[in-house]
Order: C-alpha cells, then sequence, then structure tokens
C-alpha cells in the first residue's frame, strides 16, 4: 500500500510540476504532449469499454465527435462557461451511446459493425446538418479553454494541466469500477457470461453501464480538444483516426492493463508524428495498420504485460 | 416523375449485381470461418484501382485488369487467411482487429501509390448510354450486372452441386462433422478465402467502370455488404442477390429524392434496423446473432 502511494505520488508530482517545469517553455513539445494524453484518454476510454465490457467498438469517433460539436456549440451559441460545455459535451456523448443500447444484444462481430455503422451515420449527420454544425465547411474560433491558476487561458501550460487532470479523473473512475464489485462481475462474464447471469448478475446493465461510461468519458475528451485546437470540421471530429489510434494504443500497451492503453498511446502517437509522418507524408498510418496486425499475431495481451512478464521470469 | 422513379429503380437494380459480388465473398468468408474480413471493401478497391492502372498506364480498356487484378487480389486474399491462421487466443475479437489492422494498412497503401485523389474511368465505350425506353444507363452498368448475374449462376452451381462447393458448405454449417467426413477444412477456408477474392476483383473493375474511386471508399463497401449479408440472412444466394439489389434501390431511390449525400446513411440506418428487428435476415436460417 505504501508502495503504491509513493509511486502515485511520484507520478503526480511528474505530471503537475516536472513536466510543466522541464518542457513548458517549448511550445512544440507541449502540444505533443497535450496531443498524446488526447489520445491517450480516448484510449483509455476505449480500453474501459474493451477491457471491462468486453466489447471491442470500432465506434469512438461517434463520441469523440459528438461530445466536440455539443461542447463547441453551446460555447459559441449558448456563452456557456468552458468547463460546463465539457461536462455537457460528455453528456451529449453518453446521450449518443443510449441511442446505441441496442446493440449490446448483438454479439461480438455484429457488435462491431454495428457500433461502427454509428459512427459513420453520425458523421455523415454532422456533415449534413449544416445549419447546426456548418457543414464541411466546420467551426472556427471555438472559445479556449479557461485559464489555468496564473496560466493564461488557451495557452500549452493550462490546457496541459487541464487533460492531465481529466486523465487522471479517468484513471480513478477506470480504478473505482474495476476494484469494486462491479469490477468482478464484469471479470466473471469474461470467463462466462451466462454463468455469471445464472449467479444473478444482470449482465446487460452492467454491459450498458460501461458503455455509457466510456461515451462519457470519450466526449469529455473529445470537448476538451474542440475547445484547445479551437476548429472543428466533420471529417477531423468523427474522423477515422479516433477510432484506429486508441484501438492500436490499447492493443499497443495492453488493453487489459489500466497503464497500457496510455503508455501505449503515448508510445505510438509520437513515433506516428516524429518519424512516420516525416517518412511518408501521405498515408502514414500505415504503421499503426501495421502495429495492429503485428501485435495481433505475436502479443495479443499488449507489450506491457510481455515486458512485465519477462522481468516476473526473471525474478523467480 | 414517375419516370424518375423508374430511372432510380433501374440504376438501383442494375448497382445491386457488383454490391451481390461484394457481398458474396463477404459472406462465404464469413460462413467458413465465422469471421468478418473487416479488410473486404479494400480487397475490392485494390482491385479497382488496378484496372486504374492499367486503363491509364496501358491505355486500353479497364475489362483488360481483370487478369491481374484476379492475380493480386486473390493473393491479398489468401494473404488475409495466412495471417488469420495465425491467430488462437480470443479468436473472434482478435481476429476482427486483425483484418481490421489489415484493411488500415491496405487503405493507407491505396493512399501512398495512388494518391488521395478522386480516380474514374475515362473510356468513352463503357460509359457511352444505352438507353431502352425511359431507362438508361452507362454500358458498362449493364455489362457488369450480366458479368455478375453468370459469376452467381457460376457460384450457385459450384456451391450446390461441386464437391468443394459442398465442402466449403459444410464446414461453414459444422466444422468437426465436415472434419469427420475427410474434408479438410484449411483447403476449404483458403478456397473460400480465394474465390471472395475473384467476387472481389470482378467488382472492383465494375466499380471503377461506372463510379468514382477513392481510397476511404473500402470501409464504405465492408460495411455495404455487411448489410446486405445480414438483409439476406447467412448461406442464401437468392437472398444476396435480392439483398443486394434491396440496397441498391434504396441508395439510388435516396440519390434521387433526398440527396448524395445521404447515399451512404440509407445502407447504414437500414443495417442497424435489420440488426435490430430481423436479426435472421430476411431468408436466413434460423440461427442466433443476439
Amino acid at each position: 500500500m505504501k508502495v503504491m502511494l509513493l509511486r502515485w505520488a511520484v507520478v503526480v508530482l511528474l505530471a503537475y510540476f516536472f513536466v510543466p517545469w522541464l518542457f513548458g517553455a517549448n511550445a512544440y513539445l507541449m502540444s505533443l504532449i497535450v496531443a498524446s494524453l488526447v489520445i491517450g484518454g480516448v484510449a483509455l476510454a476505449w480500453a474501459l469499454l474493451g477491457n471491462l465490457g468486453g466489447m471491442i467498438s470500432f465506434g469512438h469517433s461517434a463520441f469523440f465527435g459528438v461530445g466536440a460539436y455539443v461542447s463547441a456549440l453551446l460555447a459559441i451559441n449558448a456563452d456557456f462557461p468552458i468547463w460546463l460545455a465539457m461536462v455537457c459535451g460528455g453528456i451529449g456523448a453518453l446521450l449518443v451511446s443510449v441511442l446505441m443500447l441496442p446493440t449490446l444484444r448483438l454479439k461480438g462481430p455484429y457488435f462491431a459493425i454495428a457500433i461502427l455503422a454509428y459512427a459513420q451515420i453520425f458523421r455523415i449527420i454532422a456533415t449534413e446538418w449544416r445549419s447546426l454544425t456548418n457543414g464541411v465547411a466546420g467551426l472556427s474560433s471555438i472559445p479556449s479553454l479557461p485559464a489555468v491558476l496564473w496560466w493564461e487561458s488557451g495557452s500549452k501550460i493550462s490546457s496541459y494541466l487541464i487533460v492531465v487532470t481529466l486523465v487522471f479523473a479517468f484513471i480513478l473512475v477506470y480504478r473505482w469500477v474495476a476494484n469494486s464489485h462491479y469490477g468482478l462481475a464484469l471479470r466473471a462474464m469474461h470467463e462466462s457470461e451466462d454463468a455469471t447471469r445464472v449467479v444473478g448478475v444482470n449482465s446487460t446493465l452492467l454491459k450498458a453501464a460501461m458503455l455509457l461510461l466510456s461515451a462519457c468519458m470519450t466526449g469529455m475528451i473529445g470537448a476538451f480538444n474542440a475547445h484547445y485546437i479551437n476548429f472543428l470540421e466533420p471529417d477531423y471530429a468523427f474522423g477515422g483516426v479516433w477510432i484506429v489510434i486508441p484501438i492500436v494504443a490499447a492493443i499497443f500497451g495492453g488493453y487489459r492493463t489500466i497503464w497500457g492503453p496510455l503508455v501505449g498511446a503515448v508510445v505510438v502517437y509520437l513515433v506516428d508524428q516524429l518519424l512516420f509522418k516525416n517518412i511518408f507524408p501521405s498515408g502514414h498510418q500505415i504503421i499503426l495498420g501495421i502495429i495492429l496486425v503485428v501485435m495481433i499475431l505475436f502479443s495479443p495481451g499488449g507489450l506491457l504485460p510481455l515486458l512485465t512478464v519477462r522481468t516476473r521470469k526473471r525474478t523467480c | 416523375m414517375i419516370e424518375l422513379v423508374l430511372q432510380a429503380l433501374y440504376s438501383g437494380f442494375l448497382q445491386g449485381g457488383s454490391y451481390a459480388l461484394i457481398a458474396f465473398g463477404l459472406a462465404l468468408v464469413f460462413g467458413t470461418l465465422k469471421i468478418i474480413n473487416l479488410a473486404h471493401g479494400e480487397l475490392v478497391l485494390l482491385s479497382a484501382y488496378i484496372a486504374y492502372t492499367v486503363e491509364s498506364r496501358m491505355d486500353v480498356n479497364p475489362v483488360f485488369a481483370i487478369p491481374f487484378a484476379l492475380v493480386l487480389v486473390c493473393l491479398c486474399s489468401v494473404l488475409v487467411y495466412y495471417l488469420l491462421s495465425f491467430i488462437r487466443k480470443d479468436r473472434e475479437l482478435n481476429s476482427l482487429i486483425l483484418t481490421y489492422g489489415i484493411a488500415i494498412v491496405l487503405t493507407n497503401a491505396l493512399l501512398m501509390i495512388w494518391s488521395a485523389d478522386v480516380r474514374a474511368t475515362t473510356s468513352p465505350w463503357l460509359q457511352e448510354a444505352l438507353v431502352f425506353g425511359p431507362l438508361a444507363s452507362m454500358r458498362s452498368e449493364l455489362i457488369f450486372f450480366l458479368v455478375s448475374l453468370i459469376l452467381m449462376g457460376a457460384l450457385w452451381w459450384w456451391l450446390a452441386r461441386s464437391w468443394y462447393g459442398r465442402a466449403v458448405r459444410a464446414v461453414a454449417s459444422n466444422r468437426e462433422a465436415a472434419k469427420l467426413m475427410g474434408i479438410d477444412p484449411r483447403l476449404t477456408e483458403i478456397l473460400s478465402f480465394v474465390v471472395a477474392g475473384i467476387l472481389a476483383s470482378f467488382a472492383g473493375v465494375a466499380l471503377f467502370s461506372y463510379g468514382v474511386i477513392h481510397p476511404p471508399l473500402g470501409e464504405a463497401l465492408t460495411l455495404k455488404a455487411f448489410t446486405i449479408t445480414v438483409l439476406a440472412g447467412l448461406g442464401s444466394i437468392p437472398g444476396v442477390m435480392l439483398g443486394s439489389i434491396l440496397l441498391g434501390l434504396a441508395e439510388a431511390l435516396t440519390v434521387t429524392f433526398a440527396s448524395s449525400a445521404l447515399q451512404d446513411l440509407v445502407g447504414m440506418i437500414l443495417l442497424l434496423i435489420v440488426l435490430f428487428v430481423l436479426p435472421n435476415g430476411l431468408f436466413g436460417v434460423t440461427g442466433g446473432r443476439g
């Protein structure tokens, strides 16, 4: 327990003090860190559904996009304070996931494809509902994020502090769910859903809760991103990248763990942006596909568990 | 007004032909391996780009690209199978993710090789209008509708009468029992991927000869094929044919009466309605997917 607390203290200290202190002056580096944390947040939300809920989603772009649009529109048209708009973005994404609830009746591949269809539907709606979303032209001059402490509104450091807080909140929620008796029931459902139902667990309700939670988290990150980059267009907000990168990150880092998706997101995003985007300007996402294929073939549990297994063997 | 409807129905009907080719490839693989090949639409698109290359480089009718497409697309299809066969743990989910990864690789490979530009055929012979009374279509639409009819007929014969076709069906309905009857399941699985590749090659060339292609199209094609498959119910050739025509009609009517941007929306909504309301499809044998 003490080791646990110490580890947390180190992580929090690193995240809140050392990163802004060391890299705060470098705007480029900070923007990379913020972007990878955004992806880390989505990957964490995806992994929550994938790991605890046992559902592979190809539709998180719907939550991300809806969260972003709801928050941006509320802030632009109704002058909502940004933090409230972001919460509403999360709620908007949650409502979208309520529409998706019928998909829970579907099994494995059928669920995945139905969710993929939903993501496409929302992208088309965002493109075609021109009076609200301004269509393909997109929304510009979305209000910036609020100021944090003495860093001005919209600065890299205040954005970083907000996103890092969001991600920490996600980690805490995830841990809380995983360690609660709901988490136990969900893990039991992995082994056998029928057996778990027999013991009296309402498995559909639990799965629904995971879907709503994951959607809400993704929506809030989407809302953050909208205010962070101040611009939205349907092909970006509902883009395939929000489906692909979280999956790759979660699979790469290992979606059965909490830190796996986060570490995976940071590594995959940085490698993609710093290395492959320079080598192949168009189609650099091919590397994401390759990572996905290689990981699934050689280590479906992710890289992080692979490393821990190795070290554990060594200590034995 | 009535001409407009008739014309829409006619184009939708013809479009249904190549949808059937795509959908049947997906359904065949799903039948034998119980896996949805999310990279199937990309294979079709690969064939379409081969047709583009043959047309633009060799300056011939894209129809002559079919042999090249057959070789390359079948190779890719078998490669997908080869990769899939490595999966041991959590087969259902992992293979879904694997084919998704392959789809990403293929989409981006297409993007890197052929760039993001929209391509269409330049052959006047294929684009020439053929008019029957109030109905007009491009020559290519009619040709490929006939081609898909012939292929579907051949496929029906193959599945119903030939030894290998029956082996594929046997593996689809009960893998273990088929094994006991002396059928090599691996061989039949490879076979189903090869046939899916053949159908995808024809569908791709058809797609290029009367439509426009661009790299993100692959995912939409996979979704359409899947829509048709669930609409038809599994294991029914007439069902796939009818489902394809139904999707083609629905899309054509949407384009005529609403907007072409909503064309894809119809397919998705159709998919969701079928999944939620008719989980066994229109012609499917009873068997749970819910």
